[in-house]
C-alpha cells in the first residue's frame, strides 16, 4: 500500500460525532423522553451488612404519582453474575436484595412513579426493617478465620477452579531467595477510584407494540448487557432491542449491567417506558468503583541489580459482589510480576469480598494498580543495591523470546525502546550500553 | 413532598409575612446554590419555598466607614466592589463563575462546613449581621451568629437581611488551601486583618474556616499578635496557637491532623505576608 | 399546586411557559421544551454541564427556578448558531478535538462565549479561570483551552 493510496492513515481525522457535540445535537440517554414515561428510583441499604426482616410500602403507596414497587419476587432470575457469559460462576449478585444486603447502597426495592420527584418521595417513605450485622471492611480481615462469611458457598474469596486464589508458579522462589544478595520487600495499597463520568449511568426501557422492549442505554457493553438482561428476565434474546450510542464518559464505569434489567422489568410490568438514571450521589456512592488492591512484594535481588525471584501476594477488594473482579484478578496475575525477566516467580492473587461498594473495571483494570506497585518496587530495589533507577529497569527488562511467569512467550517487547524514548524526551543522558540495547537482543543476561 | 409553592416576595416585609403565615418548615433560599442541590437529590423535599432574589436585598452601599451589603448580593458583585478588596479576594475563592453569579453573601453564611469560606473575610473585619423578624430588627456581631455545627442565632421567622462591614484600616490577607486550585472546598481558608502603629501590632483579627464547626476567630492567636512587632517569634507562636485552638474534623477532603498542620502553615504564610 | 406562567426571552424569541413551582430552568429546557443541548450532569451546580447564559451571565440552570428568569434573556447552546452558521467557538472546539464524549461541551461553549463577549482577547490564565466551574473527565482540558484561544484569535478580538 503506497503512501499516496492512504487517505486516512497519517491524517488528522476530525471526529464523526464532533459536530453533534458542539451543536448540542448529540443524543444521550437522559435526552430521551416519552410522554407516558415513568421514573424508577431505588430503595437502598443504609448500612454495609444486614439481614432484611421486612419492607413496608404502605406510606410510599400513598404518595401521589406512585405507580408500583418491585421486589426480588418480581424478578424471574434474580441472582446472577455478569461474567456468567464467559463461564464464570456461581451466580451471586441479586438484582434486588432478597434476605440480606452486603453493601451500603445495595438495591433493595424499585419504586416506579409518574415523576422523578414522586419516585424520590416514595423511596423516602419505604420503611426498612433491617437487622444490622458486623461488617467486614478490609481485605485481610475478610480472610481471617473469624470473619463473617459473605458468600453462600462459604468463603470470602472467589474460588478459581477449586483454588483459593489465582496462582502462578514459575521456577523456585524459595531457593532463589537463599541465593539472593538482597531481599527487598514492599506493601502497596491503591485506593478505590470513582470514574465520575460527567454523564451518570442510566437507561430508558420502552415496551414496543410488537412485544419487544427497546432499551436506550449508555452502557459501554451493549451486547453483554443485552444478554445478561435477557437471562435475568428469562426472555429470548431477540425480545430485547438495545440501542447504545454516545456514552458521556465511561472509563470502565458503565460495564456492569446495573440499571437495564430492573428498568426493563419495570417497563414490561407497567406497559410504559421507564427511565432509571443515577443521580450524581448514586454515581459516586453506588456505581462500581475501580477496586482497591493490596499487594505484598518480596524480591530476591543480586548485587548487580538483577531480580532473580519475585513473590507477590495480592488482594483485590471486589467489594460485595463479583462484577468483573474475578476476571481482573486473572489479568492481574498475568501482569503483576511486571515486564521484567525474572526466572523464579510465585504469585497468589486473591479476589476478596468485603462489605464495600463493589469494584469493577476501570482503565487498565487489574494492571494499573500492579504497575504502581511494580515500579515503586523497582525504585526500592535501585535504592537497596545502590544503583540508578533507570539502570535497574534496563538490566531487568524483558526481551522477545523470554518466558513470562504464566508461561507466555514474550513477543514484540518494546519496554527497552520506550524507556530510551522517555529518557530522550526528558533530557536524561543514558550510558551507551543502555542506549544500544534492543528488545530483540537474545544474549543471556 | 413535591414543592407546592414558590414565593418571590418583593420586599423584606412581604418575606417575613410569608414565613409567619407558612411556618418554620418553609425553606428560604436566595441563590439556590445550597438549597437546590438538596432538593434535586431528593434529600430535602420542602412543601413551600421562599426565594429572596426580588426582595430588595441586592445592594452595596457605603455609610461613613462601613460598607452595607444586602444579603442577596451575589459573590460576583463582591469582585467588582472596590471598597474592601479583602471581600473580593474571599469571594473569588468560592466556586466558579456561574456559582459566584448565583451564590449570595447572606446564603454563604449557611453553607455546610467545610464550605462557607466567604465569612472568614467578614469575621476578620468585625462584620455585623442584621436579622429581621416579625418583632423587628436586631444586629449581631457575626462571631455571635454561628452557634454550632449547622446552627445559627437565627430564630424561626427571621431573615438575614444585611451585612455591615467596617472598612479595614490596616493590612488584610486572604488565603485558601484546597485539594484543587479552584472551585474546591477548603482544607483551610483564612483572612487576617492587622493594624500596625509603627512597629507594633495594635489590632489583630484572624479568622479560619474548614477547621471547626463553623468559620471561627483564632482569638488566642490574635492575643499573641497584639502588642507584638510581628517578628519571627510572634509569627511562630501565633501560628502554633491557631493550630491548637481550632477544632478541625476529618472528612473525605482532609483529615483532622492534616487540617491542623495546614492551619499552622497558612497562618504563618499570611502573617509573613503582612510583615512584608 | 398552582402552576405559574413565566415570560422570558429564549434564544432571541419571546417565550411563555407554564411551570410547576420551583421547576428548574434545566428541567424546563430539557423536558418541556425539548432543548436537550443543556445537560444534566449532577444537578448540584458542581459540574457546569447545565450552564446557560442569563442576560449574558453564566448560570447553573440546574439550580435556577424558572420563575427567577421572568423578563430576562436566556441563551442556550441551541441559540448559538446564527442563521445556520456555527459560532467560532463551536468551530474551534470541533477542529481542536476539544470534544470527546461531548457531555461537558455545551457548558464549556456557553462559558467560553460569555468570556469572549466581555473579553475578546483573554489570556490563557483568564480562560482557565473562566472555565473553572466546568468539569471535563475526558480531554484533560488542554484542547479546550486551546480551542478558546483559537476562537478568540478567529474573531480577531471583535467578539461575536
Amino acid at each position: 500500500m503506497t503512501q499516496e493510496a492512504l487517505k486516512v492513515v497519517g491524517q488528522s481525522v476530525l471526529r464523526r460525532d464532533g459536530m453533534g457535540h458542539v451543536t448540542g445535537k448529540t443524543i444521550y440517554v437522559d435526552d430521551i423522553n416519552f410522554p407516558d414515561m415513568l421514573h424508577l428510583k431505588m430503595v437502598r441499604s443504609p448500612v454495609p451488612h444486614a439481614k432484611i426482616k421486612g419492607l413496608d410500602f404502605s406510606e410510599a403507596e400513598k404518595v401521589p404519582g406512585f405507580v408500583r414497587a418491585l421486589t426480588y419476587q418480581d424478578v424471574p432470575k434474580n441472582v446472577y453474575t455478569i461474567l456468567c457469559l464467559i463461564g464464570v460462576g456461581p451466580d451471586e449478585e441479586p438484582v434486588l436484595a432478597e434476605d440480606k444486603v452486603l453493601y451500603k447502597g445495595e438495591q433493595i426495592a424499585a419504586i416506579v412513579a409518574e415523576t422523578e420527584e414522586a419516585a424520590m418521595e416514595a423511596v423516602s417513605k419505604v420503611r426498612l426493617d433491617l437487622e444490622e450485622l458486623p461488617a467486614v471492611l478490609d481485605v485481610e480481615d475478610a480472610l481471617r478465620p473469624d470473619a463473617p462469611i459473605l458468600k453462600d458457598w462459604g468463603t470470602n474469596y472467589f474460588v478459581y477452579e477449586g483454588h483459593h486464589c489465582r496462582r502462578v508458579r514459575f521456577g523456585d522462589v524459595e531457593k532463589a531467595f537463599e541465593e539472593a544478595d538482597n531481599i527487598v520487600e514492599g506493601r502497596y495499597q491503591t485506593s478505590p477510584i470513582e470514574h465520575a463520568p460527567t454523564e451518570t449511568t442510566g437507561c430508558v426501557a420502552k415496551p414496543e407494540a410488537d412485544g419487544r422492549v427497546t432499551v436506550y442505554t449508555n452502557t459501554q457493553a451493549l451486547f453483554f448487557t443485552l444478554d445478561n438482561t435477557a437471562l435475568i428476565l428469562q426472555v429470548p434474546f431477540q425480545k430485547l432491542h438495545f440501542v447504545g450510542g454516545t456514552v458521556g464518559g465511561g472509563f470502565g464505569g458503565k460495564v456492569d449491567v446495573i440499571v437495564e434489567p430492573i428498568a426493563t422489568l419495570a417497563a414490561m410490568k407497567t406497559g410504559r417506558p421507564v427511565k432509571y438514571k443515577f443521580t450524581r450521589e448514586e454515581e459516586m456512592r453506588v456505581s462500581s468503583s475501580r477496586g482497591a488492591w493490596r499487594m505484598y512484594y518480596k524480591d530476591g535481588v543480586m548485587k548487580d541489580g538483577r531480580i532473580i525471584a519475585r513473590k507477590v501476594t495480592s488482594y483485590a477488594d471486589a467489594g460485595a459482589y463479583n462484577r468483573h473482579t474475578p476476571y481482573a484478578v486473572t489479568k492481574h496475575a498475568a501482569n503483576v510480576a511486571g515486564p521484567y525477566r525474572i526466572p523464579n516467580v510465585w504469585i497468589d492473587g486473591y479476589c476478596v469480598y468485603t462489605n464495600r461498594q463493589p469494584g469493577s473495571a476501570m482503565r487498565g483494570f487489574g494492571v494499573t494498580p500492579a504497575s504502581f506497585a511494580i515500579e515503586v518496587q523497582m525504585d526500592k530495589i535501585a535504592e537497596a543495591v545502590g544503583m540508578d533507577p533507570w539502570a535497574v529497569r534496563f538490566i531487568n527488562a524483558y526481551r522477545d523470546g523470554d518466558i513470562k511467569p504464566h508461561q507466555k512467550v514474550v513477543e514484540d517487547a518494546t519496554l527497552i525502546e520506550v524507556i530510551q524514548a522517555a529518557a530522550e524526551l526528558v533530557g536524561h543522558e543514558l550510558p551507551e550500553e543502555f542506549k544500544k540495547m534492543k528488545s530483540s537482543d537474545r544474549e543471556e543476561v | 413532598m413535591t414543592t407546592q409553592a414558590y414565593y418571590l416576595p418583593q420586599s423584606v416585609d412581604e418575606a417575613i409575612s410569608l414565613l409567619a403565615e407558612h411556618g418554620p418548615a418553609t425553606l428560604v433560599m436566595a441563590g439556590g446554590t445550597i438549597a437546590m442541590p438538596l432538593i434535586n437529590e431528593g434529600i430535602s423535599l420542602p412543601e413551600k419555598v421562599v426565594g429572596l432574589r426580588q426582595a430588595g436585598l441586592n445592594y452595596v452601599s457605603r455609610s461613613n466607614g462601613t460598607v452595607e451589603i444586602g444579603a442577596t448580593t451575589t459573590l460576583t458583585r463582591m469582585l467588582t466592589q472596590e471598597e474592601i478588596p479583602l471581600l473580593g479576594q474571599a469571594a473569588y475563592h468560592v466556586g466558579g463563575w456561574a456559582i459566584r453569579n448565583m451564590g449570595t453573601v447572606g446564603g454563604n453564611l449557611f453553607a455546610p462546613p467545610p464550605a462557607g469560606d466567604f465569612a472568614v473575610a467578614l469575621l476578620a473585619l468585625d462584620a455585623q449581621v442584621v436579622l429581621v423578624g416579625e418583632d423587628g430588627q436586631r444586629v449581631l456581631p457575626l462571631a455571635e451568629f454561628y452557634t454550632g455545627f449547622m446552627t445559627t442565632a437565627l430564630t424561626p421567622g427571621e431573615l438575614v437581611t444585611e451585612l455591615r462591614v467596617p472598612v479595614p484600616k490596616g493590612v488584610t490577607v486572604y488565603l485558601k488551601y484546597g485539594r484543587r486550585q479552584a472551585n474546591t472546598p477548603a482544607i483551610v481558608s483564612l483572612a487576617a486583618h492587622l493594624v500596625l502603629d509603627g512597629e507594633k501590632v495594635t489590632h489583630a483579627r484572624l479568622a479560619l474556616n474548614g477547621v471547626g464547626a463553623h468559620p471561627l476567630r483564632a482569638t488566642r492567636a490574635e492575643g499573641v499578635l497584639v502588642g507584638s512587632t510581628l517578628d519571627e517569634t510572634a509569627i511562630t507562636e501565633a501560628a502554633a496557637a491557631a493550630a491548637e485552638e481550632c477544632e478541625p474534623f476529618t472528612d473525605p477532603i482532609a483529615s483532622e491532623w492534616y487540617r491542623r498542620k495546614m492551619v499552622n502553615v497558612y497562618v504563618r504564610r499570611a502573617l509573613a505576608q503582612v510583615a512584608g | 399546586m398552582a402552576s405559574k406562567i413565566v415570560s422570558f426571552t429564549l434564544n432571541g424569541r419571546e417565550t411563555e411557559v407554564i411551570v410547576k413551582p420551583l421547576t428548574t430552568l434545566q428541567k424546563l429546557l430539557r423536558e418541556q421544551l425539548g432543548l436537550t443541548a443543556t445537560k444534566a450532569g449532577c444537578k448540584q451546580g458542581g459540574c457546569g454541564s447545565c450552564t446557560v447564559l442569563v442576560d449574558g451571565e453564566p448560570m447553573m440552570s440546574c439550580l435556577l427556578p424558572v420563575e427567577d428568569v421572568e423578563g430576562q434573556e436566556v441563551t442556550t447552546l441551541e441559540g448559538l448558531t446564527q442563521n445556520g452558521e456555527l459560532h467560532a467557538i463551536q468551530e474551534t472546539f470541533y477542529e481542536k478535538f476539544a470534544v470527546q464524549c461531548g457531555f461537558c461541551t455545551p457548558g464549556m461553549v456557553m462559558v467560553a462565549k460569555a468570556l469572549l463577549d466581555r473579553n475578546p482577547r483573554p489570556g490563557r490564565a483568564e480562560i482557565v479561570e473562566a472555565l473553572t466551574g466546568n468539569y471535563c473527565r475526558c480531554t484533560g482540558y488542554e484542547p479546550i483551552i486551546q480551542a478558546v484561544e483559537e476562537a478568540a484569535r478567529r474573531t480577531n478580538g471583535h467578539g461575536v
